[in-house]
Order: C-alpha cells, then structure tokens, then sequence
C-alpha cells in the first residue's frame, strides 16, 4: 500500500503545529528582533493550562464539545499571561542592554519555567495524561483522527484571523511600523509597549491552541515537551524567513513534511537503513536548519537579516 | 599633487525599485580634504557605504589607488580606507590604548598561536604596536587617559579617539562621518585643526558633514549631493555661490529634478551606516510589514537630530 | 548598539571621609566611645559564648554541647565574633592593626557584626526550630544571641561620615517610593541602605610602601588561607547543611567587609604587582588540595569542581570574551568524552582492540571537538548572533539524541546507546597507575586526588591559554567584536574568522577536558550531555557558571563552578531545585548585575590614582542581586 499520501497529511498536520508556534517567534522577533528561547516553555505551560481547566475545574464527563473551546480558553490565558509577564518583567527591563543580556535571560526563563512546572504542577514530573480525540476518519488511503481536523481547523482560523489582522487593523498596521522602525513610530505615536506586549500574546495564543492540539493528538503532556518543539518550530521560522508570519506558517509546513518523509523513508537509503525513525528526525530537521542557514539564511519568503545593531 | 587616491566611477545603488545613488563619479585626491555635502535623504551614507564595502554598488566601481574595493568593509580597512561613524562606535568597554590597538588590527598579524607561544616575535610586534598607538594618542592628545574605559570619556574625547582608531590602521584615506554632530564651537575648532593635522600627515580625508561652516573652512573642494545625483563639485566658493544648491537645501524647486524620487531617497538613508553587517543590499522594507507605513514613518527620524545640527552650525 | 552605563546610583563616598571624625555619630546615636567599647566586648563576648554548650543533645549537626571547645557552627560564630573584635580594636587605633581597614573600620565593622549576627542567631534559631522549641537552648546559645546582637548594635553606633548616613536614608526612602511597599521591597531597600551606609570610598590611600619578599609573603599568606577557607568548606559532611549554611553566610560577610575595608583592593593590587608570583602560589595552593584531605570523596568533589570549572573557563572564551552565547557547549565535552572513551581500549568501547596512551586519546578528543566546532560555527558565525544560540542549542540537543541512538539497534552501532561505554580503564603514565592510592610524603593521594592533580595541569593549560589569549592581538579583536560587531569590521577585523576561532578553541578546550572526565568517571553516558539536566555537566549548569562568576574573567567562571557544584553537592535540600534556582539566577543576574561576581576589569581601572570617575561599578563581592544596582 502506497504510504505516501498518509504521509504527507501527517507532515502536514506536525507541519501545522510548529507553524502555529513559530508565529509567536517570529512576531517577536520581527519587532524586537529578540529570539524568545523561552517561547517553547510557553507553548508548554498552555498545554498544562488547558489540562488545569479540563481536570481541575471542569465537572468529570463534560462533552468533548464543550470542554475543547474551554480548554482553549484557559490555556490561552495562562499562555498569554506566562509571555506578556517574561515581557513585563524580565526582557523589558533590558532593551537598552547589551544583546547577550536577553538571550541569556531568556534562557533562564526556560529553565525557570520548565522547573517551576516540574516541581510545583501536581503528577508533572512525568507525563500527565491529557484527554484525546481519537475517533478516525478513512479518507481513502488517509487516515485522521478528531485531533487532526481540530489542528488543522484552528490553524487555518488563526492564520487567517492573524493575516487580516495585520493587515486590516490599526493594531495590525501599527505593528508594522514598529517592526520597520520602533524609534519612528513611536514619534509618530504609537504605543511601541503596547505593540510589543500584543505580539507576545498574540504569539502565547498561538502556542497554546497548538499546545491544545497537541495534547488532543498525542494524548499526554509534560514538562519537557517546549523543548524540542520550540527548537524545531524557532527552525520552521527561521526556513520560512524569520520576522514574516507567513513566512513562519510555510517553514513549518515545510519542516513537517521534511521531517515526516525523512522519518519513514531514509531508512529505504542503502547505507542509511538505521537513521530513520522519530529520534533521527530531530536529527534531520537540525540538519535542514543548518543548510538553510548555509545556502539562504533569510528563510524562503525573508529578504533580509540584517543586523540592527 | 592630483593623483588620484579614492575614484568612484559611475556609482549607482538601487535598492529594489528605487535609486538612492544615481551614477556619482567622484575623486578624492591625495593631499586633499574633500567635502561631500547634501541635504537629508541625499543618499550620503548610502554612497559613503558604498565606499567603505557595506554596500556593492548596483554598478560602477569604487576604486583606492587605482585598485577596485573588495566589496568587504574589512578587506576595505585592510587596503587603506579608513573611517569613523556618525554616532560614535567606541568600544566602550575597552580602555583607551586597546581601542587604538584594534584599530592596528590590519597592521600587525599576531595570530592565535603566536599569542599562545609568546615568541620574541610577538612581544616585538606587541611592543612596536604599543609605541604605535600611543604615539597616536599623543598625537590626539590622550596620551594620559590610555588606561581609562572609552565609555568614561567625554563626548569630544570619543570624537578625538575614534579618529585615532582610524589612524591607528595606516589609512591613505580617511572617511569622516559627520564628526562634529553635536560638538559647540570650540570643539568644532578644535576638530577643524585635527583635520588639517592628519591632512599634513600625507592622508587625504574625505568629511560628510550637515555643519556648512565647518565644511566651507575645511575643505579643499566639496561636492554637493541632491536626490543619489552629485548636483555640484568645486572649490567652497563655486559651491557657496551656486544657487541650485541654495535651492536644494531650502527646498525649492530646481530645474531638472527627479520628480517622483522624493520620499523613496529618503528611505533609502534611513537604511543608516548602523543597519548592517552583512554586505548583502538591504531593501529598506521589513518582510512582514506591508508597503503603506514604510516611507512616511521614515521621513520624520531623518530629518529631526540632523537639521537641529545643521542650525547649531549656522548660527554663531 | 554600544552598551550605555547608568552611573551607579549611589556613589562612594570622597576617600577624606575615610578618616573618621569624632563628632560623626553613627546611625544609632552613641558616644562614639561607647559604640566602640560596645562593640568590642559584644566581639569577645561572642568569641567566648562558643566555648559554651549552645544546645544539650549532639543531634543537631556539629555537636554544640560540649563547655569549652567549639564545634561546627560554632567555629563560624567564633570567626565572625573575632572579625568584629578585630575591626573593632582597628578602630581604636590600635597600633599594628591600622593595616586591617585602609578605608576606615567602620564599615567592615558593620558588616562583619551582621555577619556574625547572621551566623549566630541562624543557629540559634534552627536549633529551636529543628529540636522543637527554645527550652533546646543551653544558656550559652543565649549568651552568642545577645553577645551577637550587642555588636551589631555598637557597630551600628560607630561613627559613619555624615553623608554615608544621609544617602543611606535616601536611598531606602526613594527606594520605596519608587517600588512600593512589600516585604521583598523593603529587604531590597534594606539592602540599599546597608549598601549606602557602609559604601567604600572611590579612592583608598596608597599603602605605605613595604619590601617586595612582605608583599610576596603577603600573597602566600592570603592564598594559604584561601585554600584553608576552601577545605574547611569542602570537608563539611553533606548531612551538615546547616553549618555549609552558615559557613556561606561567614564568608559572603566578611569578603563583602574585607572590601568595604579596602584590603580587597590592597591585595589586587598585589597580586597585579606580582602576577607570575600570584598565579603560581594560586597553583600551589590548587595542588596542594588533596594533601589536606583524609578522604578521597572530597578529592573527588575537587576534581568534579576543576573539571567543570575548566570547561566552564573554555566556555567563557566563547561567550565572555567573544560574545557568542553558546548554548551546547557540553556537547563538545561530550564528544571529547566518547572520544577518548572509544579509544581507551574499554572493552565496551566498538574499537576496544584500540588504546591510545593519554596524550593521543587527548589530541584526538581536543581535535575532534575542533571539527565539529568548525562544522557548526561555519555556517552559523556568519549571521548575527542569536541563530548561533539557536544552533548550538539544536547541536546539543542533536548530540544527545545521536549518542542515544547509536547503539547498533536504532541507530549506528558507535556509542552503545543509553548504556555508555562504561569500564574505562584507569590513566597510567610512566608506571604511574591513576587508578591507585601512593604514599607521597606520609600523605595517601587517592585516585580522585591523583585525577585532581592532572585537572590541574590540565586547567594551568586553559588558564594560560585564556589569559595569552585575551591579552594579544586576536583576543583584543574578540572583545571588539562583541562591543560592536559593525564598528570592529570597520576596524579591518574579519568577524567571521575571530569569531570562528574563538569558538573552535573553547570547543576545542572542551574536548581536552572531556578525555579527562571520561577516565574520572569511568564510563561515559549520553545523559549528563544535554542542555539541561539534574546533574552538571549541563550547558545551562556551565553558562550559569560563568554568568555567575563574571563573564570575561578568569577567576569568575572558576568560583562560579565551584559555588554552583558545591551548593546542591552541600545542601540536598537543593538538589531537586538546582535547575530552578539556575534559571532564576540567569533572569536576576541580568537585571540586576549582568557582570557577575567578579566584575571584569575593574582591576585595571582601581590603579588609577588619577581622581577619574572610572571606577564604573559597584564592586561588592556578593551574589545577591539587590546589592549593587550599577550596570542593570
């Protein structure tokens, strides 16, 4: 049987998931030109969000139907406020600092984060189980569960409510011009804080529905789930040209399925019978990173990395 | 004396659609201190990257003593353009002997292993590299603060330092980016003399500067820059007397103006001597960010700081 | 963007207030006589108390229920006890003891009597709280509470200039007004006040001029101490946290009153007059370690801490003085590690038929490391610096993946997989067998203590690199690219290359140091290998260590791995939080004192008598944030 179409929806699907979460890097980036390393961890504490709204607060048997929307909710909130609180607090304070000063405070930030669920979240030390959407659907030779349709849905929803916003909105376009020049538009009076603080939520929100997502595919959560999906969806923004959302969405696309097809077909590679599978994709994926790097450093849809220093 | 030392031939840099330098040809000669004036968004500092490698010119050469420019800002350095920058770019955190001994850099080869070993030849070179420097401190008059971090030293100081870094790198042409932004009088008097100090050194400078005073005192001959095209070349009475240029600074109108290059000029400026590293031209519009807010946020940034700069200049 | 500096928000104070005058009153308005005698017989007083039982069953660590002998924390009441008494007789003008306070007892009389205050009533308390309830107590616990209180109060009385006190109180007040009320705030502000009521004038006078053999005696002096300071706290059993409590709590007080006193500048100044003399006694003193120590558990805690320290050193290459955060650094440690485990001739190892003698296994670890350095820094160093971070980060994370995986089942068989290569064989030079105890001189050198001794060779070759380095030509360059990457290019630096080789040689020295922890450690897994982890090595456990430390320093990176190994090895309580406090650490750090510990280049700018406002920041040797508010 022909595994490829199978394939390429599940690349798709993971390629949907880094995408959402790359938004949030890539907005920030694009403004402020900092790389939010903690930006997986918040990704994570959105799913432990939504497991608190489901387990913690929602009666036992509550429909699917109603929990989802709800879960969304909650984990939205805690994402939201876990960013604007890093941004408030902690890179705030530095954007006059030297540029080593955010990044490492960024890295502290992950780990802080990571460990104060770790220690402090009941049952969090290990995987906590996370309710799922299993039921399968046969599209021909695909096959998707509930968890796939709600990712994709809501993907497409975001990104679409994110492209119009953007560009229709007065919030959207004064992003814009903070992005192009901060010192300029703020002479021109915009709010430079206001708009920083609104990518950083705008990038929490994203993380936690695809936070959400990914507990309704994969059915647990844990701590050290930001970790390698941060990393690999920072590499998604970076392929798509870091800095331009679209540009985010595809690199995940293209990373999803980049990875998928590496996953399951590398190993058919003579001399390569043993770099298959899950682990080795994370290999993979780091090695995509760094060709692109190599041979176009500004991402597929980027034009420019240049150095503001 | 007219050998040429730096020649731009035929100089044009386009960024995307637009035309922020449109075919210069401009010398400096060896011995000479040349101005290069214009009002805001002439494209100044696009023209000045060209020089110094941080831009590639979309075409025409830029050329040192009859050698093409590698398109490098270092191999630049390396083959005697030296330069300051507009807003002062010390190693603040370095004293100030270690600022002028990076700026021996290209001077002297020390590599990695002869700083492990430590050989006869090291400890010369480091010595002859010292001596270098402080001479060059004297010669600014630091000589005192060699120990002290740049970052402490007032603002004329850093100005002064910054051209002992160029000078440290044995430069046959000095490229000043507007080096008495924000100086009173006296300090500006006070750089005046430095210039012509470096100039009897056999080092020719090229000045970028909004001050017209400053430029008319200093400069053998000045070159008029309006909208990327060099509008006027000549001595500073030629200059002074032509009322195109009069024009171009209070904004009339002239004969034979590019009528639609008005704001685009001015976005391309904004693309600062700050904005980059990489060598690659950098188009001025953020991905992301659509085409609507780009030229107009630009305009008010460009003209603030350097116009207030300008009147300083004038009025005394 | 060049780094812009606040001045510090409260300066020194002008060095003629140094010399107290008598009608200064203190911030408790004594007789200036009183506040003195005070606190000299609350010093002795306190001395005394700890020859006294302090509680009645030896159940609480350190047995403290013994009349006439001190014990356990004790002894530490005791040091600070006797600090005070001797700041205090300072202050009295003493001859003989003039030396003790170049820049006016005062201060350090404060701090030292906090200190004690600290130690002493922490003891009381834990007795108290540990045993259950105050009837614990044995009357000398209460006589060092009330000896320990008492010279706090006198210190607190002493003559301070005037000025001390007035900014002390502003700054406490605006402190508040700006940040609001809470318990946290009004510690801070208290902090601020202390900070401002003790402050070290900018300039201290120059020392009376003694012969060159006094000042080299001086250094061996300090340094034997040093390593004395460093053993005692090394020896505590891990079960006796609370005395390593109070062991801390002695040692940050009474360096933070060595330096208000002056003598920390005094003794920098020496050690810059005699540094080959200064950095060779640093090396005696590091050798000299094992043959202070019975047991060789704690060797073994010395060369983890040499091990990690010098990795941490080689890490500051890259990110102190070149400015490129690099996120996967104990990935290099690791490939180090695998490489010289592959050629050590273990029978686990897939070569085990090879054995290369240590210098070879080392070279190739080192030059493995190098090639992988080259292989990710290539592509990367060309852009700007936060994709390297990114990179680095991915590396480490990929290196732990592909050591897992290589196990001969999901991946190629190279590194056995989760398992490791364990039975590494012991180092054996000239007959000379690491895997066993020798007499040397009475003294048994274990087999830590015989790995130790190669640590540091191993660190003096890293140690020298770093600092022939930083101070030539390339290291100058490194420095200029991480002030201002633009401006440094202008200069004729090619960026791409300075960058590449700063970050191939701490990668490289990485390596070194890996071959050695792979025979330390007998086996070598993927698990310590990863960004972050329960147990050092981690990057996130290096990168906090020089952040900690002082990036840029040569000492800082060293203290910071010794306090951050130390600290959870010491305090178990913290061990399941030591990630955690790291993260928190690196966030505050930033904020409030991104130098770290020991301020980089300070040094330098304190030879200056030239009356400049140089002296840049605040040079409080403490790791609590709130202290120093300059270069936040």
């Amino acid at each position: 049987m022909n595994t490829l179409p199978q394939q390429l929806a599940n690349g798709l699907l993971l390629g949907s998931m880094y995408g959402l979460i790359a938004i949030g890097y890539t907005m920030v980036y694009g403004i402020v030109q900092l790389i939010n390393f903690a930006h997986g961890e918040i990704f994570m504490t959105g799913a432990f969000g939504a497991l608190t709204v489901y387990f913690y607060i929602l009666p036992g048997g509550t429909s699917m139907w109603a929990a989802v929307p709800l879960m969304l909710v909650g984990g939205g909130i805690v994402a939201i406020l876990v960013a604007v609180g890093a941004e408030r607090f902690a890179y705030r304070p530095l954007r006059q600092a030297p540029r080593l000063a955010p990044l490492i405070t960024a890295i502290g930030l992950s780990l802080a984060l990571q460990e104060v669920v770790r220690n402090f979240y009941p049952g969090a030390d290990k995987a906590r189980a996370f309710p799922s959407l299993d039921t399968t659907h046969d599209l021909g030779s695909v096959t998707i569960k509930d968890a796939d349709i709600f990712l994709i849905v809501a993907a497409a929803v975001c990104m679409s409510a994110l492209a119009w916003f953007v560009r229709k909105s007065r919030t959207g376009r004064a992003m814009q011009a903070t992005a192009q020049d901060p010192d300029t538009a703020q002479l021109m009076g915009i709010d430079t804080n206001r708009i920083i603080v609104v990518a950083f939520a705008i990038g929490g929100f994203f993380a936690a529905v695809a936070a959400v997502s990914y507990g309704l595919k994969y059915g647990n959560i844990d701590y050290r789930m930001g970790f390698l999906m941060g990393l690999k969806a920072f590499t998604a923004a970076v392929l798509g040209g870091i800095g331009n959302i679209y540009g985010a969405m595809l690199g995940g696309l293209v990373l999803g399925i980049a990875e998928t097809m590496a996953a399951t077909y590398i190993n058919n590679i003579p001399g390569m019978q043993q770099l298959g599978g899950q682990s080795w994709a994370n290999v993979w994926a780091f090695c995509l990173l760094i060709l692109v790097l190599l041979l176009r450093p500004q991402g597929l849809l980027g034009e420019r990395v240049a150095d503001r220093a | 004396m007219t050998t040429p030392v730096l020649e731009a031939r035929d100089v044009t840099m386009r960024f995307g659609g637009l035309t922020a330098v449109r075919s210069v040809d401009f010398t400096v000669n060896s011995g000479e201190i040349v101005g290069l004036i214009g009002p805001n968004g002439a494209g100044k500092t696009t023209f000045f990257n060209c020089l110094t490698g941080l831009y590639v010119p979309t075409e025409g050469t830029v050329s040192y003593q009859g050698k093409v420019l590698p398109p490098k800002p270092h191999l630049v350095t390396k083959a005697g353009v030296a330069r300051t920058f507009q807003n002062i770019r010390l190693f603040a955190n370095m004293t100030v002997l270690e600022n002028v001994l990076v700026g021996r850099h290209t001077r002297t080869k020390e590599g990695l292993w002869s700083a492990l070993l430590r050989g006869p030849g090291f400890k010369k070179a480091e010595r002859a590299s010292e001596e270098r420097a402080m001479e060059l401190l004297e010669f600014i008059g630091l000589a005192h603060k060699r120990d002290h971090l740049a970052r402490n030293l007032p603002y004329g100081e850093q100005r002064k330092l910054e051209i002992a870094r160029a000078l440290a790198s044995e430069p046959g042409l000095l490229l000043l980016d507007e080096p008495t932004a924000g100086m009173n009088p006296q300090e500006t008097r006070a750089t005046e003399e430095l210039v012509f100090a470096i100039r009897d050194q056999g080092i020719a400078v090229l000045v970028i500067e909004h001050d017209m005073r400053f430029i008319f005192n200093l400069c053998d001959r000045v070159a008029v820059l309006v909208q990327g095209e060099k509008l006027v070349e000549g001595t500073s009475e030629v200059v002074q007397a032509d009322e195109r240029v009069v024009a171009a600074y209070l904004g009339e109108p002239f004969e034979g103006e590019p009528a639609d290059d008005t704001g685009t000029a001015a976005t391309a400026e904004e693309t600062d001597t700050a904005d980059e590293t990489d060598a690659a031209p950098a188009p001025p519009e953020t991905p992301a960010a659509g085409e609507d807010t780009g030229p107009d946020t630009a305009e008010p940034d460009g003209t603030g700081p350097q116009s207030t700069a300008s009147t300083k200049g004038d009025t005394p | 963007m060049t780094e812009t500096t606040k001045t510090p928000d409260t300066p020194g104070t002008p060095s003629a207030d140094a010399v107290i005058a008598p009608d200064r009153q203190g911030l408790i308005p004594l007789p200036a006589a009183a506040a003195r005698a005070l606190t000299l017989v609350g010093g002795i007083a306190t001395v005394a108390s700890t020859f006294l039982a302090w509680t009645w069953t030896a159940d609480f660590p350190g047995d403290l229920t013994v009349y006439g002998y001190p014990g356990g924390l004790q002894w530490l009441t005791l040091v600070g006890g006797a600090l005070v008494a001797l700041f205090a007789l300072a202050g009295y003008g003493v001859r003989g003891l003039g030396w003790l306070a170049p820049a006016g007892p005062t201060g350090p009389a404060v701090l030292t009597a906090l200190g004690a205050l600290g130690v002493t009533w922490y003891t009381v308390i834990a007795i108290a709280v540990e045993l259950g309830g105050l009837v614990n107590l044995e009357p000398g616990g209460y006589v060092a509470a009330v000896a320990s209180l008492t010279t706090v109060i006198g210190a607190f009385g002493l003559p301070a200039g005037a000025d001390e006190t007035r900014r002390a109180k502003e700054a406490f007040t605006a402190y508040l007004k700006a940040h609001g009320r809470s318990r946290l705030r009004l510690a801070i502000a208290g902090v601020k006040f202390l900070n401002a009521y003790i402050g070290k004038p900018d300039h201290i006078a120059a020392p009376q001029t003694v012969p060159g053999w006094l000042q080299r005696l001086a250094v061996t002096a300090v340094t034997m101490a040093g390593l004395g300071i460093f053993s005692y706290g090394i020896d505590i059993p891990s079960e006796e946290g609370e005395t390593f409590i109070g062991y801390l709590v002695v040692i940050v007080f009474a360096v933070w009153a060595l330096h208000t006193a002056g003598l920390l500048d005094r003794f920098s100044r020496l050690v810059a007059a005699h540094r080959g003399f200064a950095l060779a006694m640093g090396f005696v003193a590091a050798i000299l370690f094992p043959f202070t120590q019975t047991d060789d558990h704690y060797a073994n805690i010395g060369v983890n801490i040499l091990i990690f320290g010098t990795v941490a050193l080689g890490l500051n290459i890259v990110v102190g003085l070149a400015g490129l955060l690099d996120l996967g650094y104990v990935a290099f440690l690791g490939v180090g590690a695998y490489t010289a485990a592959l050629v050590s001739g273990s029978e686990f190892s897939k070569f085990s038929g090879v054995q290369f003698p240590f210098w070879a296994a080392a070279l190739t670890g080192a030059a493995a490391s190098l090639v992988f350095g080259v292989l990710i820094g290539a592509p990367t160093l060309r852009l700007r610096g936060d994709y390297l971070a990114i990179v680095t980060l991915g590396f480490g994370e990929i290196f732990r993946i592909a050591v897992n995986n290589m196990d001969g089942v999901s991946g190629p068989d190279i590194t056995n997989g989760p398992n490791g290569i364990p039975s590494i064989p012991d180092l054996s030079f000239f007959g000379f067998n690491f895997g066993t105890a020798h007499d040397l001189g009475g003294f048994t050198i274990g087999r830590f203590a015989n790995y130790y001794l190669l640590m540091v060779l191993i660190m003096a070759i890293v140690v020298l690199v770093y600092t022939r380095a930083a101070d030539s030509r390339i290291g100058r360059s490194w420095i200029a690219i991480r002030e201002d990457e633009t401006a440094a290019t202008a200069m004729g630096i090619n960026g791409f290359r300075v960058k590449l080789i700063a970050f191939a040689l701490g990668a490289t020295l990485a390596g070194l140091a890996g071959t050695v922890s792979a025979h330390v450690t007998y086996s070598v897994v993927p698990n310590p290998y990863q960004f972050a982890g329960a147990a050092p090595p981690n990057s996130a456990f290096l990168l906090a260590a020089v952040v900690l430390g002082g990036m840029g320093t040569v000492a800082g990176p060293l203290l910071g791995a010794a306090l951050l190994y130390l600290l959870p090895e010491k305090l178990v309580f913290l061990q399941d939080k030591s990630l955690l406090a790291f993260g928190v650490a690196l966030i505050l750090l930033m904020r409030f004192r991104p130098e770290g510990i020991i301020a980089n280049r300070r040094r330098q700018l304190e030879f200056h008598e030239t009356g400049q406002l140089d002296v840049p920041q605040q040079t409080t040797l403490t790791d609590e944030p709130a202290v120093t508010k300059a270069g936040a």
